[in-house]
């Protein structure tokens, strides 16, 4: 068997080339075409695997993707199905569930002592006593399971998701789905194929590759596209259909589904019928015919039907001996002996007992339809008591189902010979007709709850080789009819799927500054900040801190939310949308303000300033940019007032200049009054600087002198080098995000986000001077009214640390044992030259001076409430 | 989750690029008592059956728009702009 048969038309491999792999560890040889699985049949390799809970060896069986008897690891991937991977030059395959080998393996004795493993044993057995639970997990851990996970040092894949919109899509490529292929396709449809197998034509590839051929040609001339090696493993709502392809997931939303999925051979039922060597027939077909290998020299064919004879024929013509039983005439198999490979197969011919030698059993037995897909979109199947199988009826509009899945040929099966060989229900599983037996008469009597107890067709299969004739078996212990016994519900996945597969490239947004190489050429390091890459420092943040203290330095704040807001009822829009009262704010200048929810939780924070008298300009914090357009939106197309609000967070860019000297740069900027009486702190001028239009507020986060600059992005680069070079002078510095949260830190000004969360009210933050309540109406003004009924639980303070060092973000502040409250920011400060930072503490220790342990790690840090800024307590500085 | 969202804007699409409102809502008047703040904000009607709902199209035409679908079986019946006077209040 080591050797293949004379080519055959249409075979799948290509014998002029020769392809070499390694099979647990020892090269081995196939041809380009080949599946793992045909390789190892090729080389004579019967045991594919070791079965799941009693470690039999288990061989070839199906050869079409539908059970899990040959999954191997690849290359550390582990559960590949043999049959359906192609084998790769180099690749390194390992067959699995063998200790210490596949071919050795010493927990086979599993199955000798099956009687200690009845179904439901992990909740029967080593419950009692406790102490032997130890002793027995691991044991447990090692014997049960499927594979062992993917190596670590894995080479990192990327999946690929493509979506496409297509008027039909044809599920399954056999002679039924591509004749309504190609008609759709004539018919003017766009039209996409998928079949999980590497070439068209289904069952015809191996019994008639002429017509195989004729039909893949005649789609493509029709103008199908046709997507092989792509397997539909679920539909969901609104005709989605998700696939596994060769580059990853393929999502498809067509119009119309035809489903043409074919049917499922299934496994006959008899003693042994697992060993390596009983295969279905479509698998011994495919073997002769796509690959030139011959799985046995000595067969028997079990069968009911024509199939069988076709399939002798083919065996013949490879070389085989045959013998056909045909269960019609009375022949019925009982077991089949052998150690790792069949022997012979015992069965009831004419009434007496015979035994024929043989290295391989053919079951050619009936055909299922492979109405999984179907099920999972909603088709209703109705039992139909001629075929004996249940077939799709009803079927969800837009979805159509033709050929073989739609009920063709006959599901009668030979009776079940009672047998003390184990006989298979679910192979994937291990759950034998003994175990089915044992747990109806638990009372487990139920499918569902059967299939639970049991876990038959739970397995990698999910019951395509076993649901059919489960169904069967349990109305016959249960003594129901197969209808009333019903089928479990179908979902998805209908093939098994790689995880990766499904967490495929989902969009991840990444927004950079117009400023961004700017950045990149000054050395900066970037950290995520939401969805934006911003510079986090150029060089030492302690220099970069001293830069803005002493001298003058720049942030690029492109990234912040901005809106301008005109109209006649703007005002009256931003009188619902802010706490704080605007229609009072004067032309040319600008109020802080945070927003708040109706919960009276503030959600974000930024400046308004009013640039004419029905015309506003406002920021928003960064992270908060694309939630607060979406936010002020929503109460836009609710309160219909006369106010248009246009994001203008992309067209601007906005560069803070802080420092002491900040004023001396402007004025080499800008032509306009920079002076302290013509644009003191809080107002803002229209202006040119650096001879670009630009809106110059007067507003600062980080405690000095500041003035932010917004003007058109497409100058953001002119005007940030022109900064650069005008300050050479002065020791001007770029600082970058760490720095800036130091320096606020000082000042204790908050970051909604970071310092508040999502039941921070505006008096606990400390904000409580903005809220007007005697304002009409305000987004969370009814929740904060009656909050100031209730009075203060929490409140956000400054702290200083005196020892224990630097106190982690999210560390607990602890009193009497408890955890009271929280740290949200900390940092070290040269300018204080502590630890300091901001915590939400009780209402009770929020006291000037009064005395804080947080636990922080391992470690305990005490602190002391510090109310005022701790740098610039009275803000001359920030207003010069 | 997988359904097609009728934007009146920009036609059906996938319901990944939208962002969920929940059921259309009666804000309370600023002088009704608190219990019926409460209500607005936490207590939902929940219907079984159709339902009026704020959808976004976030990754879209960045506008909110009002559809009616039925819950049970999550389909939508139509979709149209807040000042349609389709509108239930």
């Amino acid at each position: 068997m080591t050797e293949r048969i004379a080519a055959a038309a249409g075979e799948a491999i290509d014998r002029r080339r020769p392809v070499s792999f390694f099979l647990d560890g020892t090269p081995a040889q196939a041809f380009e075409g080949d599946t793992i699985g045909s390789a190892m049949a090729a080389a004579g390799v019967m045991v594919t695997g070791r079965s799941f809970k009693y470690h039999r060896p288990r061989g070839l069986l199906c050869m079409s993707g539908a059970c899990a008897n040959c999954m191997v690891r690849v290359d550390g991937v582990p559960n590949l199905q043999a049959c359906q991977t192609p084998v790769r030059a180099g690749m390194r395959v390992r067959r699995q569930n063998g200790l210490p080998s596949v071919d050795f393996d010493l927990l086979r004795a599993v199955d000798r002592f099956s009687v200690f493993f009845p179904p439901g044993f992990y909740y029967k057995s080593f419950y009692r006593p406790r102490f032997m639970w130890p002793v027995a997990e691991p044991f447990i851990r090692r014997a049960a399971g499927i594979g062992e996970p993917p190596d670590r040092d894995l080479e990192w894949r990327d999946y690929e998701a493509a979506t496409l919109h297509r008027d039909v899509l044809v599920i399954g490529g056999g002679p039924a789905g591509l004749g309504a292929a190609v008609e759709a396709a004539r018919a003017g449809a766009r039209t996409v194929l998928v079949e999980s197998e590497p070439a068209l034509g289904g069952r015809l590839r191996f019994t008639r590759p002429a017509e195989a051929e004729r039909l893949s040609a005649e789609v493509v001339e029709a103008g199908v596209e046709a997507r092989t090696s792509t397997t539909a493993f679920g539909i969901f709502e609104d005709n989605l259909v998700a696939a596994a392809g060769p580059a990853g997931l393929v999502r498809i939303r067509p119009r119309k589904i035809v489903v043409a999925t074919g049917g499922l051979e299934q496994p006959l039922w008899f003693g042994n019928s697992d060993l390596p060597g009983v295969m279905l027939a479509g698998a011994a077909e495919r073997l002769i015919r796509l690959y030139g290998v011959l799985p046995g020299r000595v067969a028997v064919v079990l069968t009911g039907d024509d199939r069988g004879y076709e399939c002798e024929r083919m065996l013949v013509e490879a070389g085989a001996r045959v013998t056909v039983l045909d269960w019609r005439k009375g022949a019925v198999p009982i077991r089949a002996e052998g150690g790792k490979q069949v022997r012979a197969l015992v069965a009831r011919e004419h009434g007496a007992e015979r035994r024929r030698e043989c290295d391989l059993v053919v079951m050619a037995g009936p055909v299922v339809p492979a109405s999984g897909l179907l099920a999972q979109a909603g088709a209703k199947s109705r039992y139909d008591e001629f075929l004996q199988a249940f077939v799709p009826d009803a079927l969800p509009d837009r979805i159509e189902a033709i050929g073989t899945v739609t009920g063709r040929g006959s599901f009668a099966l030979p009776e079940v010979v009672a047998t003390k060989a184990k006989t298979f229900a679910c192979l994937c599983m291990d759950v034998t007709t003994k175990e089915m037996t044992t747990s109806v008469e638990e009372g487990f009597d139920s499918i569902e709850l059967l299939k639970r107890y049991t876990t038959l067709s739970m397995g990698p299969c999910q019951g395509k080789s076993c649901l059919a004739g489960c169904v069967r078996y349990a109305a016959a212990l249960t003594g129901r009819s197969v209808p009333e016994t019903g089928v479990p519900t179908s979902r998805a996945p209908w093939r098994p799927v790689e995880l990766g597969l499904l967490a495929a490239e989902h969009f991840e947004p990444r927004k950079e500054s117009p400023l961004h190489e700017c950045h990149q050429d000054l050395g900066a390091v970037f950290i995520w900040a939401g969805e934006w890459r911003r510079p986090k420092q150029y060089r030492e943040t302690s220099d970069e801190c001293r830069a803005v203290h002493e001298r003058v330095a720049i942030i690029d704040v492109s990234t912040l939310g901005k809106f301008r807001v005109r109209g006649a009822g703007a005002v009256e829009l931003l009188e619902r949308l802010y706490p704080n009262r605007y229609g009072d704010l004067k032309v040319g200048r600008i109020r802080y303000g945070a927003m708040l929810n109706d919960q009276g939780v503030i959600i974000d924070d930024g400046t308004v300033g009013r640039l004419a008298e029905n015309e506003f300009f406002v920021t928003t914090t960064t992270s908060g940019a694309d939630a607060i357009d979406q936010w002020i939106k929503w109460w836009m197309a609710d309160w219909r007032l006369d106010a248009q609000v246009v994001n203008v967070s992309s067209s601007y860019a906005a560069i803070n200049v802080a420092g002491p000297r900040a004023r001396d740069l402007m004025g080499r900027l800008t032509d306009a009054d920079v002076s302290a009486a013509a644009l003191p702190y809080l107002k803002l001028a229209q202006a040119e600087i650096c001879r670009v239009p630009a809106m110059i507020l007067r507003i600062g986060f980080v405690g000095e002198l500041s003035y932010e600059v917004h003007f058109p992005s497409a100058y953001a680069v002119h005007v940030w080098d022109s900064m650069l070079a005008a300050g050479a002078d002065l020791g001007i510095l770029p600082f970058g995000l760490e720095s800036q949260r130091i320096l606020r830190l000082e000042k204790q000004h908050i970051i909604v986000g970071q310092d508040t969360d999502a039941l921070s009210t505006p008096n606990g933050a400390g904000l409580g001077w903005m809220v007007k309540l005697d304002k009409d109406d305000f987004l969370g003004r009814a929740a904060l009214a009656d909050d100031a009924a209730r009075g203060l639980q929490e409140r956000l303070v400054g702290f200083k640390v005196d020892s224990g060092g630097l106190p982690l973000e999210g560390a607990a502040l602890v009193s009497a044992g408890r955890p009271v409250g929280r740290v949200c920011s900390s940092r070290w400060s040269d300018s204080v030259s502590a630890f300091i930072g901001l915590a939400w503490v009780p209402v009770e220790m929020a006291g000037e001076g009064t005395p804080l342990v947080f636990r922080s790690g391992g470690a305990i840090v005490a602190a002391r409430v510090h109310l005022k800024p701790f740098y610039d307590p009275d803000g001359a500085r920030l207003r010069s | 989750m997988s359904l097609l969202v009728p934007c009146p804007n920009c036609g059906p699409r996938e319901f990944t690029e939208f962002s969920y409102g929940g059921e259309t809502k009666a804000r309370p008047k600023p002088d009704a008592p608190i219990e019926k703040l409460a209500e607005y904000l936490y207590v939902m009607r929940n219907a079984s059956g159709t339902q009026q709902e704020w959808w976004y199209h976030r990754a879209g035409c960045h506008s909110w728009f009002l559809a009616r679908r039925d819950t049970v079986t999550n389909k939508f019946l139509d979709s149209y702009w807040p000042e349609d006077s389709r509108r239930v209040r």
